[in-house]
Formats: structure tokens, sequence, C-alpha cells
């Protein structure tokens, strides 16, 4: 056999593939739309890690407040910078305010020009947002002109909510972490963050998850339009070529719809990489700029993809026998062997074995091994599903007309049902998995904030400086409002520099007081002492509250900036409290406090003002109002919403990757579905048309289509609870977590699953009516 | 216009068109009770939208079929469906059986479709098989049959509703003359011993001597030959 009758045999295959009038260009689009959309997939999963460094190195060139404890001292070139982040409804605003303090001041990443006191640059999707009606709420909250915008380079996200204000003034309230003086923006000494064991793996399984389904979807369209393929070749046989001719010529076919495959495939990326510029999924957004697919990796898949839907073309040929005269297949198929099917997730299993008990303190798991084990385990779904399809059909009983034709129809070919839902039971396995392995460690990333929201809301914290109880006044006549507890904080010491004991210091009304201690008794002008908080030394509260000892309101520290220190003597008759663990965020607030009357004027400019608020929820856009609020008493005031729990970023992007991609491949799947099952109801056109003539109902054919893919959708999910819930078990035991079962995530999976067979089921019903018309019994 | 005097199945000036094409252009018929009429005509003439208008299967645009006294087009899809079911039975030309069912299912599928047991559909299929000859098959399915015994179960299950009216439609047009006689044979001699009335859509005239009176259909338009000879 030479080199150019196989390239002859080849492209005889391609020329097939286009040829053949309406109905061949259909089976070819259909094949390539099929392979095409895994494709597309395959290269945004290869263009990721790439946006992801975009966006880290963008953020990394960006960052301003590195809370750096040396103030710089004010130079020609130094500008202060106040983070004024807000939030607006649940989508964060990335908003800083700039005072240039010389001409060589720098410029953040996308501006062109500092923006002048009461005007501002913004993000395309800002200035979208601002010019549209559901922004102005937001609009009243940044009442600066809009001057120009941030360009791709500053930013991280097409739909990124960031501005920069011009401000004065700043310099006086210069702290680490929220103003700060600076002369570059970028961080001059980058950390490292450090790889956690744990989250790497969770990201190997998440691609190999995501990743398998994807592959085994493009197996399942290469094999679009097989039947007619078949009758092809056997006329093929007729003029007279050999069985393994006609084998190439099925590889060109094959190939030739995997090339036009990828050139869909690339198509479709190109469209959805600008489709990306527009979209949000969770919170996250990209330029398509970033949107690059790894070359090699790109590459790879290029090489790939025609080469496996070769193989499965002719894999699937192995039990067809083409004959001149027909197609059969080599007699009765040989049944299933269950044995080596088995050996599959048993390989998996060993693979992993060794990391059992790892844990996150014995350094990574190996990478090949963790996505090696996965891979078998979860080929061992496709594998196996076959199988039990094939077993338990050839034992179902007898039922109605649509059971019995449903239930004959997989005893007939098993194996076409099995390979429909196998890329659903991959994913569903996998996703069960995975979710066993997110709830397992959610703990270790989900730590409790110690705000209690059923005391408080929402938090204002005002800068020094501004009059607490205007404040509060404006916060109790905004809607939606129910009650404010306002504080005055700050930090006593024993010295005014660097003191070796101290502690806080709280004013407040009695009223507000008494939601944070228990009084004896409280009138304007007492002053109390807090024995027992959880955070301050008894002894030392004790000491510094012997009558006649001076002690001083807001000391400062060696490194920090100087303050001014103001002196206070321990009057007598300082009352003693309790602590009372509530409104402030969890914490028992020991130390003083002290009523307004007996707080001295001298203090008013070293306090921080505090505003607790409990909010009546069900007001629209309240928390949105609070901010408004909160805004227009000082635009450095910040106001927070209290949550119970908070979760670590990466963790959170993970998960949300998870779901992101799981969406997207079940509604590729889905697609696969629908593709496969329309294929199969065309092909059997002139027999329904003809079980109607003699007057079946179309309710009993309708029927008989869910049941033929009811019955192995629900193997199916069967199996993949299984294989889900022992590879969860397993990752668990390899993270050293207990082991536990998500019942409701393993629901909810699997009736995800059934949810997407479902939709698809109804999804071919309109055409499996129209090819139910009598019309279809015409042949002329 | 009134049926013709104890015509069981009857048309008359029907009119169905395809698009731009017209397939019937004022097409008349009767058939009475054991009667074989063969409808004949060549390739796109319209006879075999005539046999599916006449079986109900699809409405004429125009005109008026009546069968038993009732009038088709006044009946909903579901009655007519219900008619086909109770009254009709069917031979397509590549008997249309359904491949995943064993021949004895297949035979029995129109009993079952009525609400009759399994067991008991399958005694009466059983029955009609032995008779057009093929209960060996009983086991088999279509794709493990030769196409003439195919052609056999597909009469066989066309019968086992006791049909007033059986619609055939080129029966025998993908089988070799004899077992294409074979099977007109086996097909008129039940019909007869039940006194269902055949509607025979062939081009083949050897095919159509089976028949008592012939019907040619040309341009959409029906002429009764039996006047004419």
């Amino acid at each position: 056999m030479n080199v150019r009758q196989w390239a002859a045999d080849l492209m005889l295959g391609v020329r097939f593939a286009f040829t053949g009038g309406r109905e061949g260009w259909t089976r070819a689009v259909l094949t390539a739309v099929g392979v095409g959309l895994g494709v597309a997939l395959l290269l945004l999963t290869t263009a990721l890690p790439n946006a992801l460094t975009v966006r880290h190195d963008r953020e990394a060139a960006r960052s301003d407040i590195t809370f750096a404890i040396q103030p710089m001292p004010k130079a020609n070139d130094t500008l202060v910078i106040a983070d004024v982040d807000e939030d607006f409804r649940d989508k964060q605003v990335r908003g800083r305010a700039m005072e240039p303090e010389g001409p060589r001041a720098p410029l953040p990443p996308g501006v062109d020009e500092f923006p002048a006191v009461g005007e501002m640059v913004v993000s395309p999707a800002l200035k979208e947002l601002l010019d549209s009606d559901s922004g102005a709420l937001l609009g009243e909250r940044l009442p600066y002109r809009i001057v120009g915008t941030i360009s791709e380079e500053g930013l991280i996200g097409s739909a990124e909510l960031a501005y920069y204000r011009g401000a004065e003034g700043l310099a006086e309230h210069i702290t680490p972490g929220n103003v700060e003086r600076i002369d570059r923006f970028g961080d001059p000494e980058p950390v490292e963050e450090q790889s956690d064991p744990v989250l790497i793996l969770l990201i190997l399984v998440v691609f190999v998850v995501l990743l398998m389904p994807v592959a085994v979807f493009i197996a399942a369209a290469v094999r679009f339009g097989g039947e007619r393929r078949d009758r092809r070749l056997a006329a093929l046989r007729l003029v007279g070529s050999d069985s393994r001719m006609t084998r190439r010529i099925a590889a060109g076919e094959a190939m030739a719809g995997a090339i036009l495959g990828l050139l869909f495939g690339a198509g479709f990326f190109m469209v959805g990489r600008q489709l990306a510029g527009s979209a949000e999924v969770y919170r996250i957004s990209v330029f398509p700029s970033y949107l690059n697919p790894s070359p090699a990796l790109a590459l790879l898949v290029a090489v790939a993809v025609p080469a496996a839907a070769v193989l499965v073309t002719l894999f699937a040929l192995r039990g067809v026998v083409i004959e001149p005269l027909g197609v059969v297949r080599a007699g009765r198929p040989a049944r299933r062997r269950l044995w080596w099917r088995l050996l599959l997730p048993l390989a998996g299993l060993a693979m992993l074995y060794p990391m059992i008990g790892n844990g996150r303190d014995n350094g990574d798991f190996n990478q090949y091994l963790v996505t090696g084990g996965v891979v078998l385990l979860l080929v061992g779904v496709t594998a196996l599903l076959p199988w039990i399809v094939e077993s338990v059909v050839a034992r179902l009983g007898s039922g109605g007309v649509a059971w019995q034709l449903a239930v004959r129809r997989l005893q007939l070919s098993s194996g076409t049902a099995a390979r429909m839902v196998n890329g659903i039971a991959v994913a569903v396995a996998g996703a069960i998995a995975l979710q066993m392995l997110f709830a397992g460690v959610d703990d270790d990333y989900t730590k409790s904030t110690g705000q209690d929201v059923s005391w408080a809301q929402m938090e204002a914290i005002l800068p020094s400086g501004v009059p607490l109880d205007r404040a509060a006044e404006k916060f109790r006549d905004t809607k939606g409002v129910k009650a404010v507890f306002a504080y005055s904080e700050s930090w006593l010491g024993d010295r005014p520099q660097d003191p070796d004991n101290g502690t806080t210091l709280t004013v407040g009304d009695c009223a507000a007081l008494r939601e944070i201690a228990r009084l004896p008794s409280c009138a304007e002008g007492d002053v109390f002492v807090v024995h027992g908080a959880e955070w301050d030394g008894e002894e030392d509260v004790t000491k510094l509250a012997a009558p006649g000892r001076k002690l001083y309101v807001d000391p400062s520290y060696e490194g920090g900036p100087e303050r001014p220190a103001v002196p206070w003597t321990m009057p007598e008759g300082v009352k003693a409290a309790k602590p009372r663990t509530g409104l402030l965020a969890g914490i028992d607030r020991g130390g003083f406090l002290m009523t307004r009357e007996a707080m001295p004027d001298a203090f008013a400019p070293a306090l921080d003002g505090h505003a607790y608020l409990r909010l009546d929820e069900s007001v629209p856009d309240v928390h949105d109002l609070v901010r408004n609020t909160t805004a227009a008493i000082d635009p450095l005031a910040d106001a927070m919403t209290w949550a119970s729990t908070e979760r670590t970023d990466r963790f959170d992007a993970i998960r949300t990757g998870l779901f992101v991609g799981a969406a997207c491949v079940l509604a590729l799947i889905g697609a696969s579905l629908l593709v496969s099952q329309l294929e199969q109801l065309r092909e059997r056109k002139k027999l329904l048309s003809a079980l109607v003539a003699f007057g079946t109902r179309r309710r009993t054919l309708s029927l008989s289509v869910l049941w033929q893919t009811a019955i192995p959708i629900v193997l199916g999910l069967l199996l993949a609870s299984v294989v889900g819930l022992t590879l969860g078990t397993v990752l668990l035991k390899m993270t050293g977590t207990p082991v536990g079962v998500d019942w409701t995530g393993v629901l909810a999976m699997t009736g995800i699953g059934a949810g997407v067979v479902l939709v698809v089921t109804l999804c071919s019903l309109p055409p499996l009516l129209r090819l139910m018309r009598p019309e279809g019994l015409r042949t002329e | 216009m009134t049926p013709p005097a104890g015509s069981l199945l009857s048309a008359d000036q029907l009119r169905k068109a395809y698009g731009p094409t017209l397939a019937l252009d004022g097409a008349e018929f009767s058939i009475h009770p054991g009667e074989v009429v063969a409808v004949m005509g060549p390739s796109g003439s319209g006879k075999s939208t005539l046999l599916h208008c006449l079986a109900g299967i699809v409405p004429p645009d125009s005109g008026t079929i009546t069968y038993n006294g009732r009038e088709l087009s006044a009946m909903s899809d579901a009655q007519r469906s219900a008619l086909r079911r109770s009254d009709f039975g069917f031979v397509f030309q590549f008997g249309q059986l359904v491949p995943e069912l064993t021949c004895v299912e297949n035979v029995a599928l129109p009993l079952r479709l009525n609400g009759t047991s399994r067991k008991e559909a399958e005694r009466a299929a059983l029955s009609w098989m032995e008779r057009l000859e093929v209960d060996d098959l009983r086991k088999k399915r279509p794709g493990e049959v030769s196409g003439g015994q195919g052609q056999r179960v597909a009469v066989a299950r066309s019968l086992v509703t006791n049909p007033r009216v059986l619609f055939a439609d080129e029966p025998t047009g993908a089988l070799d003359s004899l077992n294409g006689e074979r099977v007109m044979e086996l097909l008129t001699d039940a019909a007869r011993s039940t006194n269902a009335a055949v509607v025979l859509v062939t081009h083949e005239a050897r095919v159509a001597a089976y028949s008592d009176r012939e019907i040619v259909v040309r341009d959409g338009k029906s002429r009764d030959m039996e006047r004419v000879v």
C-alpha cells in the first residue's frame, strides 16, 4: 500500500463529506458545528491562563494602596491617593481620589491626565451605568463631571466599574491602607502568593472534569450521520473498493468534518472572544484581547481533534462489516465484557491511592497522578455505561406500546443510547466529586466575620473630625434605617508615644453604650471601665482606671505617623461594667466607655466615628440609600454591608470557575444530545409516518422517545453518582478532610443532568411531531 | 354529490396540491365491501396521494370523502386516527416494519394500539402469520428476514385488526415477480375471506390483474377503466 493510494482514499472521503447535495452539506455542517463548539471551548480553556495572567498583571500595575508604614515625604513626583471604593447594589466600584503634589506625579495606568477637583475619569462600564436610569442612585454619590475614560490598560475587565476623581486636602488624612502618598503605581515588591496544594488540586480536578465531557462530546459529534455514511460505503464496495479502502475513505470523511469543525471552532472562538468583551459572568469580565490561546496548546488542539476524529471513526467501524449489498453488524454483536471496563476506574483509583492522607501540609500533590487518576476514573464511566445499559435493558420486561418501542430500540442499539448520555454522566460524576470536595474543604476557606447581622446590617466608618451627632441624625433620616448606634472610638495609652499599656476608648450616648456593655446605671457624664473583655488584659485596665492617672488619647508608635496625643486625667467615680457580645462584630468591647458629656472637646479630632445601622431590608435599594448618605456626610467615609461569613477570594474564584465551566459544558452536551436525537428521528422519518398512518397516537410515539432517553439517563446518572461519590471520597481522603456526603449537592447535580435531558427531549418534540406528519410517506 | 349506492368508501372532486404541484385535480373514487380496486398510473400521477387522502392520512384541499356514510373531512385528526386503527389496514412498498420489534410484535402492534392485551394481540398476530406462512419468523427481527417475508409480515400486520378497507401502496414494488405474486395471492385471498375492500396502488399490470376493477390516475384526474372496457 503506497502513500498515494492512502492520500487518494482519504481525499475521496473528504470529497464525500461535502458532496451529496443538501443532505451531504447538512451532515457535514452538523458535524462541523458539533466539533466546532467543542474546539471553541477547548480554545477558550487554552486562553484562560493567559487571560488570568493579563488580569493579574494589570491589577499589579495599578496597585497603589500598599499599606506603607513609613510615610513618604511630599515631593514634586508624589501623589496622594485615597481608596474610595464603593458598592452599588451587588457590584463593586473601584474608586480612587487623587491629589497630585507636583508636576511629575505618576498617572495611573489608562489615565491620560489628572482630573481636577470636581471631575472624574471613569471606566466605560461605569459611564454606561451612570448614563442609565438604573445608575441614578449611584450618580448621587458620584456628583463629579466626567472628563475622560479609563482605557483598557487601566482596567481588569470590560465590565469593571472604576473611576479616578480629583481631590484636595487628602494629605491631612494619610493613613496606611486608606490614604497614602505614592511616587509610582505598581507594587515595587510584589509578594508571590504561596500556592495551596488543596487549591492546586481543586484547579486540576476542575480542568479535568470540565474538559473530559468536551472530549466525549467531540467523539460523539464526529459520529453524526453514521448510518447514512455506512450505506454510502456499501455503495463504494459495490463498485469495487475493498474493506480497507472503505475504512480509509470513512477516515477521510471524519477528518474532513473535524477540520471543518476546527475552522468553525476558530470562528466560534473569535465570535465568542468578541462577545466575551460585553459579558460579565459571576462578576468576572475580560477584554477580548485577554483571550489569546497559548500557541502550543492551540496547536495541540488543531492536531488532536482531527486525529481523535479519525480514531473514533475507525473504532466505530470495528464491529461493522461493509458489504457491497449493504452494511451488516458483525453477526450478533458480541456481549460487552465487564472486566476490562472495570480496569479503567480501578487503575484510576490505584493512581490516586498513594496520595491518600497527603493533606495540606505534606507538599504538593503529584499533578500527573492526580490528572491521570481522575481521567481514568471518568473514562471508566464511558466504558462502564454501555455495559450497564446493555445488561439492564436486556432484562427489562414488557409494558405499554410506548415502553415496548423504547425498550426494544434500546435492546437493539444500547451503544448509541449509552453514547448519548456519556457526556452528561461524565460531567455529573465529576461535578459530584467536586461538590463533595468543595463542601468538605469549605470550612477551611470560610471564616466567620463575627458580624451578627441580626443586630446591624451596615456599618459606616467616618473619618476623624466628622461630627458624629450630625452624621447619626442624617442616618436616622435615611429611608429604611430603623436604628442607629453611633460611637466615637480611639486608643488610650499610658504615654504619648510608644505606650506600655493601652486600651480602647469608646464614646457614645447611654443607649448606644448599653448595646456594647452591661452597665450598672448610666447618666450623661458617666465614665465606665469594662472588665473581662476578650482582648483586654484585666490587670492592665484596672491599673489604667486608677483615679488621677494620666492617659493619652491617640498615642503614636515608633515608625508610624506622629500624632498629637491628647492628655486626659482619669476622673473619680469611674463605674465598672461588663462586656456584652453583639453589636460590635462579635468583639467584646473592653477599655473605657464614656458618655458624650464626659468627653473633653479636645478629644474630637482624635476620634473616628462608627455608626452601626439596623435596616429595614424590605426597602428597595436600602443599602445604596445608606451609602449615598455616607458619601454626603464625608467623601472619605466608608459604608460596609455586613455578612456573617467571608471566603478566600481564590477559593471563590475556583468555585465560580467551576460553575461557569459546568454551565458551558452542560449547554454543549445538551446541544449535542439534541443534534443526535434529531438525526435519529430524521433517519426514522418514513417509519414514523407509517406508524402514524395506521393510527398510532402521537402521544405514544412522543412517550416512547422520552422513555428511550430516560432509561439510559437514569442508568447514567446512577453510575455517575457512584463514580462521583467514590472520586469525591478519594479526593477528600487525599486532602485529609473528614468524608461527608453532601446529598443536596448530589441531588442537585443529578437533577441538573436529568434536567438537561428533559429539556433536550422537550426540544425534540416539535420536530418529532413534524416528522410524524403523513407527508413523510411521500416519495415523489 | 351523493356517494354511489352501496359503496363503502367514495371520493368526489378531490383536489390536492403540494406547493405549486397539483397532485389531484378533481379525482373520483368508490369501492364496495369485499371489492379489490387497483389504482394505476405513471410515477407522479397522484395515485399515492389519492390513497393517502382516501385513508384520511392527508386531508384534501377540496372535495369530499365518505366512508360508511360519514364524511372524513368532518372528522378531527384524532377521530381519523382512531378510524385508521379500527377500520383500515395498510401495506407499504418497503413494509415499514419497526426494526426493533420482532415480527410477531410488529404484527400485534395495531391491536396493542387499540388496547388489546399483549398476550391476546400476539395470539391473533400468530394466527395471521400462519395464514400468511410466516409464523416461523415470529421471533426474528425485520432486519433478519428477506424482503418477501417482511412484506408478508406487513400484510399480516395490516389484516390483524380485521379492517374493512385495506390500503396497499405498491405492496410488491420491492419484490421479485415470484415473491410479488405470492404476496398478492395471500393478500387478496385474506382480504376476500374477511370481506375487506382493498385499494391497491400499483403501476404493474400483473399486480393490477388481481383486482376486480381498475382506476387510472393521470395528471391528478381519475378514470374508471371498468366502464371503458
